[in-house]
């Protein structure tokens, strides 16, 4: 079996006493779609901050196509490919939707910190910006100032802006939280395009969506993973049903 | 999701593309012009003097703004980059042999190379965060050199400061530079390569990530970037700025002292920088120009000139945020629209009354100041241009008057000033 995209291994998390996450093993292999769903509080983005290194573990490791990231900043992960997206919209809403965007480009397209390349005469970020702005369908809000779009738009770019970098392990934090029905659609249809060929790794709470793109699910429940394997298996899984699936299955339909 | 708004994807990048040189060439072109032409219009020596002190604080102003406005950071000691830099230039000047093979208008960049070198290292540990923790180390680091100026008198000369001589430099092209329109067209020779380097900076892959810093740490992180590292660039290209204007300062007055680079200055480029506004490139500019203005000119009509500058700060602080260049932007969209015309009049409706109404409210406060702490029995004082006795009834009664009317007149139209406002920008309608 050839390398895990991600991997983790006995991965707890403590605040104080509380143990929010409770040792945590996990295999995302290449190109796999995962999402991890559960009730509130089961700790899925506090998982999803352990990964990136928004705060370090209290034990365990993770590691990114074999390489352990221990002691990395986030900006250390993002250029080893792995870029995410977050919960609460976090894009740059004083810049225009292309700014954001071509930003999102500089690291990737070796920019680094130089000050002797003028970005706007540089043909490869202005249409590599605007491919991108093509995709998300949001070439017509070019010049608009990202914090002028409507909510749906801003997930959008946001999306856009995660998978800019060209990073091969995408991270979307509940891309659909309090979306409208058609929204969440569109939205689904952008994920599924966008991150084709990639791993993708998504804490989720509408259930359709989840079912509707995910190869393999894992259920977090009080920092644990109760079951981990294929949507159909999971949904059958009578421990998962119990926990937390049943009733929002109920609900679905 | 919204469709009715669509663009050729291929036109605006070309449309920016093409337009982007002369676009961004004309402001240039003009100011070089204007650079050059001013002295024959101003030309007394005083007035090519208070120019030459204006284009100073616009590049410090301007490098001041790579920290504000650019990358997000307050910094309440800046004035000690362009200080070491401007002692730096007084010693070498002071070093004679060397000196004297040296053309002086290549020192301001060795002011440059030391308020970066000051900056590298203060920068190293500075820059870690932002905000707060920023701006109480650029305090405390302001406090110690500022301090240091009395305990190593060797490199900034105790409370004389440290004097020179710029006239035994190296004659460039037979200039000595004797005489303040020389140093006038050496310092407009830097105030321009300095606000255009700025500018491109601000252009560059680090300047571009400066603003995503400052918008957004953690998202910047999440790019690639290390905030701090962003920050750090941005802070010692400030420095190096900050220490060409330190060492034009050096040219221009021959003399640095421990007041170039203490807390007052460093306050002074925060309100210029402030006053001229941090959201655009060129509200330095303007804020460099506006307050070197107020300090030369409204200086030596009245000695209440910082009373009425700080008004002004405060009142830009609260009322307009975006400073004198937010002011001026805020009317690119009735401009474009091409209803800006049918602002002029309800302007005048209220803004005339308004001035009138403050100038009597400054009045008033001259009159004050003089009924108190003019000499006893000197009771006479001359206000735009007439005099008058402070302690008469009579003059009290026409000031309060002139306020009371001025000021009411401004509130009474300001409904219909509003009122045009939006009519001037919102689309459509009657024009």
């Amino acid at each position: 079996m050839s390398t895990p995209a991600l991997e983790l291994t006995g991965l707890k998390k403590s605040f104080g006493k509380a143990e929010i996450i409770r040792g945590i093993d996990l295999s995302i292999g290449k190109a796999e779609r995962h999402a991890i769903i559960g009730p509130n509080g089961a700790g899925k983005s506090t998982l999803f901050n352990l990964i990136t290194a928004r705060f370090p573990p209290t034990s365990g490791t993770v590691k990114l196509h074999g390489e352990d990231l221990a002691g990395l900043q986030p900006f250390q992960i993002n250029r080893r490919g792995l870029s995410r997206s977050f919960q609460i919209t976090n894009i740059f809403p004083a810049m225009t939707v292309f700014e954001n965007v071509r930003c999102a480009l500089l690291w990737a397209q070796g920019y680094k910190y130089s000050f002797w390349n003028l970005v706007n005469r540089s043909r490869s970020l202005t249409e590599g910006a605007d491919a991108i702005l093509d995709q998300i369908n949001l070439l017509a809000r070019r010049d608009l100032p990202a914090g002028m779009l409507s909510y749906a738009e801003q997930r959008a770019l946001e999306i856009g802006i995660t998978i800019a970098g060209g990073a091969d392990v995408i991270m979307l934090d509940e891309p659909t939280a309090g979306m409208s029905h058609s929204e969440t659609d569109y939205i689904t249809d952008l994920i599924l395009k966008v991150t084709a060929g990639k791993t993708l790794i998504m804490v989720e709470h509408d259930m359709g969506v989840v079912f509707g793109l995910a190869d393999r699910i894992s259920v977090l429940v009080y920092g644990e993973i109760i079951a981990t394997g294929k949507p159909a298996d999971v949904r059958a899984d009578p421990k998962v049903q119990e926990a937390y699936l049943g009733a929002a299955l109920e609900a679905e339909h | 999701m919204n469709d009715e708004l669509t663009t050729d994807p291929s036109k605006p990048s070309q449309r920016m593309r093409a337009g982007s040189l002369s676009l961004t060439l004309t402001p240039w072109i003009v100011a070089a012009f204007l650079l050059l032409v001013l002295p024959f219009v101003f030309t007394n020596n005083s007035a090519i003097t208070i120019m030459n002190q204006m284009w100073i604080t616009v590049i410090f102003a301007l490098a001041y703004n790579m920290l504000l406005g650019q990358g997000g950071m307050l910094s309440f000691g800046h004035a000690v980059y362009a200080g070491v830099g401007g002692f730096a230039c007084m010693h070498i000047m002071n070093m004679s042999d060397f000196f004297a093979m040296f053309p002086l208008p290549v020192l301001p960049l060795f002011g440059g190379l030391f308020g970066m070198g000051l900056a590298l290292i203060v920068g190293s540990f500075s820059t870690r965060s932002a905000g707060t923790v920023f701006a109480m180390i650029s305090l405390g680091v302001g406090e110690l050199i500022a301090a240091c100026s009395v305990i190593i008198v060797a490199f900034f000369g105790g409370e004389e400061g440290i004097s020179g001589d710029r006239t035994y430099a190296m004659p460039f092209f037979g200039n000595e530079f004797l005489q303040p329109i020389d140093v006038y067209y050496l310092t407009s020779f830097w105030v321009l390569l300095s606000a255009a380097l700025m500018y491109l900076w601000s252009r560059t892959p680090v300047g571009r990530m400066a603003n995503a810093v400052r918008d957004n740490p953690e998202r910047a992180q999440f790019l690639g970037y290390s905030s701090r590292w962003v920050r750090f660039y941005s802070f010692v290209a400030s420095g190096f700025f900050a220490g060409v204007a330190g060492g034009l300062f050096g040219i221009n007055y021959e003399i640095l002292t421990e007041e170039n680079l203490n807390t007052a200055s460093s306050g002074v480029i925060l309100l210029v920088t402030f006053l001229g506004g941090v959201g655009f490139f060129f509200g330095p500019i303007i804020g460099a120009i506006v307050f070197t203005l107020l300090q030369t000119v409204l200086s030596l009509q009245t000695e209440l000139w910082a009373f009425y500058v700080g008004a002004l700060f405060l009142a830009t602080v609260m009322f307009f945020p975006g400073g004198l260049a937010g002011i001026l932007m805020m009317h690119v969209p009735a401009i474009k629209l091409g209803k800006a015309g049918g602002l002029v009049r309800p302007y005048i409706k209220t803004l005339v009354p308004a001035l009138i109404g403050i100038l009597g409210l400054a009045a008033l406060v001259e009159m004050t100041f003089h009924v108190r702490h003019a000499a006893t029995g000197d009771n006479e004082m001359t206000l735009f241009w007439t005099t008058f006795d402070s302690h008469a009834i009579l003059p009290w009664i026409i000031a309060i008057g002139v306020t009371v009317v001025g000021l009411g007149l401004a509130r009474a139209t300001l409904p219909a000033m509003k009122e045009a406002w939006s009519e001037a920008n919102s689309v459509g309608g009657k024009l």
